[in-house]
């Protein structure tokens, strides 16, 4: 019973960090009708130069700024170079950003080695702590789950209840007609798309501390952030949020039961979904 | 077709039949690597080129394959002519139950397919006690049927320049018939033909099962060439490059696939003699084809045709 508890406390931290990846991606697909493959690549290489930060200052704090600003940077130029180029032709965008993982992961192995790597965790987030119950388990993973939390609060206000997530929101509907009302989209594009870029890189140096880097991660997490994707439905914050905590915990007890197997769990839900509801929980038709 | 393009066919034909005879063990190894990936791409542009469906999971049904017929060969002993037929059979398998995918389309379909065929590698590497995990199945022997043994690398290319010669043969009548014009007008508007009385669904269903069985012969082919496989052989990149080749070389033909092939394990080997990074030159090739050849090597060869001045046939 201890140990269910325990998987699901994993899963949770999981869906935490898939969650911080994931809605970058839905929002930038929901808002610009992009698809960036890089995405897995942005986690790599912002965990990468978190963990560089990590080592020179010591400070886990200024390392997920550096490894999310990092990013953003390059996104920014992915973006305004190449994506932009592609028009709304999925299939070149998906070649193309899949073009751009390649590159950052072989320049990443070649700065960074080939060896698993990790982002040390600050001295007062390291060990175990108790939980009601009596229950033990490792401080950093459940800071994690409180940091994703505070970040998906923090989106969703700012989605829901401000003015420019009411500008998102409409563009995510309708970009043509918010245009027409005078909102500089383009501005508004950079924005959503330095965001979710600042997301990815920092939940490469949140997760680098727990999952590790190494050459190779960076699309074994895409695809669990593509699942969640698929399961939330592609655009959708809310959905996102759910789709991380299914595969999230779908993963931590697929590890525990069926060890050799875990990858095969996360068929299950697509699978089910694609029979019953190709669109995902709350996606729209795109 | 006009003759001149039957004659450059018969003329490239002929070149592969003399090439043993005039090139060393390295060259027949790659040309026969660009046969089999070419027949990868070929078998994933039946759907991009054809049906408009952008697949990243053919490298499963591929390397599903490859395994079936290593392990029956290697570990159980099972002849040829068992083993090659149930790894086509088993890749083929997997396609029908990955087709569920043509439930989706757009984007939605290239992410789900990215993420199938993500288990399959996920299984494959670590399933250890059944795949071999990382080191996969090694010492795969020559196919021999009854008396009919390979026992070259001559007489293997031999063996596979008369498969793919077979298959894109049997693919040009395919994408010709009436099924390869329904899944054409798919692409086209597949609203239309839903209203035409075309069952869109099973049409694409059909064509990724069948795109599956092409991939799987590749991956027969493959096991008995490279007489090894591991988790590798399923990755995201074979099965992301299969797509570039088919785009390089040129979508919607049957050639096309085979020189784009040609071109990335020929640029692959040559940069990989000289340059660390060849990953991410593989990469750079990407972005470049993508932005400036998105039509591919015959799509350009149909311009300069275009271009060039012609007399009016009869």
């Amino acid at each position: 019973m201890t140990s269910a508890i325990l998987q699901a406390i994993n899963g949770v931290s999981l869906a935490a960090l898939l969650f911080l990846l994931a809605s970058g991606f839905t929002l930038s697909f929901g808002l610009m009708r992009v698809v960036n493959m890089a995405h897995g690549a942005y986690y790599l290489l912002g965990g990468y130069v978190g963990l560089s930060v990590a080592r020179a200052t010591g400070s886990f704090a200024l390392a997920l700024l550096c490894g999310g600003l990092a990013v953003v940077v390059l996104g920014y130029l992915v973006d305004r170079f190449l994506i932009r180029r592609t028009g709304e032709n999925h299939l070149a965008q998906v070649l193309l950003t899949v073009g751009v993982a390649f590159v950052i992961g072989d320049v990443a192995l070649k700065i960074w080695g080939g060896d698993f790597l990790k982002v040390p965790v600050p001295v007062s987030l390291r060990g175990a702590m108790e939980l009601p119950g009596g229950l033990v388990y490792p401080t950093y993973r459940f800071v994690l789950i409180l940091f994703g939390a505070a970040v998906g609060a923090l989106l969703w206000v700012v989605y829901r209840k401000t003015q420019i997530g009411a500008v998102v929101r409409a563009g995510v509907d309708d970009r043509e007609q918010v245009s027409a009302t005078g909102i500089n989209v383009d501005r508004l594009f950079v924005m959503v798309s330095a965001l979710a870029s600042f997301l990815a890189g920092m939940a490469g140096v949140a997760g680098g501390a727990f999952l590790l880097l190494y050459p190779g991660a960076e699309w074994e997490i895409l695809v669990y952030a593509l699942v969640v994707v698929i399961v939330g439905g592609l655009g959708s914050l809310g959905g996102a949020m759910i789709g991380a905590l299914v595969v999230g915990l779908l993963d931590a007890y697929g590890r525990w039961l069926l060890p050799e197997f875990s990858y095969f769990v996360l068929f299950a839900p697509m699978a089910l979904l694609l029979l019953i509801r190709p669109r995902g929980i709350s996606g729209k038709d795109v | 077709m006009d003759r001149t393009r039957i004659a450059v066919l018969l003329a490239v034909l002929a070149a592969g039949l003399a090439l043993p005879f005039a090139a060393g063990p390295f060259w027949m190894g790659l040309v026969t690597q660009m046969y089999i990936f070419g027949l990868l791409a070929l078998s994933t542009d039946l759907l991009l080129g054809h049906a408009g469906l952008f697949s990243l999971c053919h490298a499963s049904f591929f390397a599903v394959a490859a395994y079936t017929t290593a392990i029956l060969q290697v570990r159980y002993g099972v002849p040829t002519a068992l083993a090659a037929p149930a790894g086509l059979f088993a890749g083929t398998l997997l396609a029908a139950v990955f087709g569920l995918a043509v439930r989706t389309r757009g984007v939605y379909f290239i992410l789900v397919t990215l993420a199938l065929g993500y288990v399959v590698w996920g299984v494959a590497h670590r399933w250890s006690s059944f795949t071999g995990g990382d080191n996969g199945v090694t010492d795969v022997p020559f196919p021999a049927v009854g008396p009919l043994a390979i026992g070259s690398h001559t007489g293997y290319y031999y063996l596979v320049l008369a498969v793919i010669v077979a298959c894109a043969l049997g693919y040009r009548v395919l994408v010709r018939s009436p099924f390869g014009l329904s899944l054409r007008g798919i692409k086209a508007s597949e609203s239309r033909m839903k209203s035409l009385g075309y069952r869109t669904g099973l049409h694409l269903y059909a064509a990724f099962v069948l795109s599956g069985a092409l991939a799987s012969l590749a991956g027969v082919l493959y096991v008995y060439y490279n007489r090894f496989v591991n988790p590798v052989a399923g990755s995201f990149p074979v099965s992301v490059e299969a797509v570039l080749m088919a785009i390089i070389g040129g979508t919607g033909t049957v050639v096309g696939p085979f020189l784009g092939a040609g071109v990335i394990l020929g640029l692959r080997n040559w940069v990989s003699s000289f340059f660390e990074l060849y990953a991410a030159v593989m990469g750079i090739v990407f972005v470049a084809t993508v932005l400036w050849a998105p039509d591919g090597i015959m799509g350009l060869a149909a311009r300069v045709r275009a271009a060039r001045p012609r007399a009016v046939r009869a």
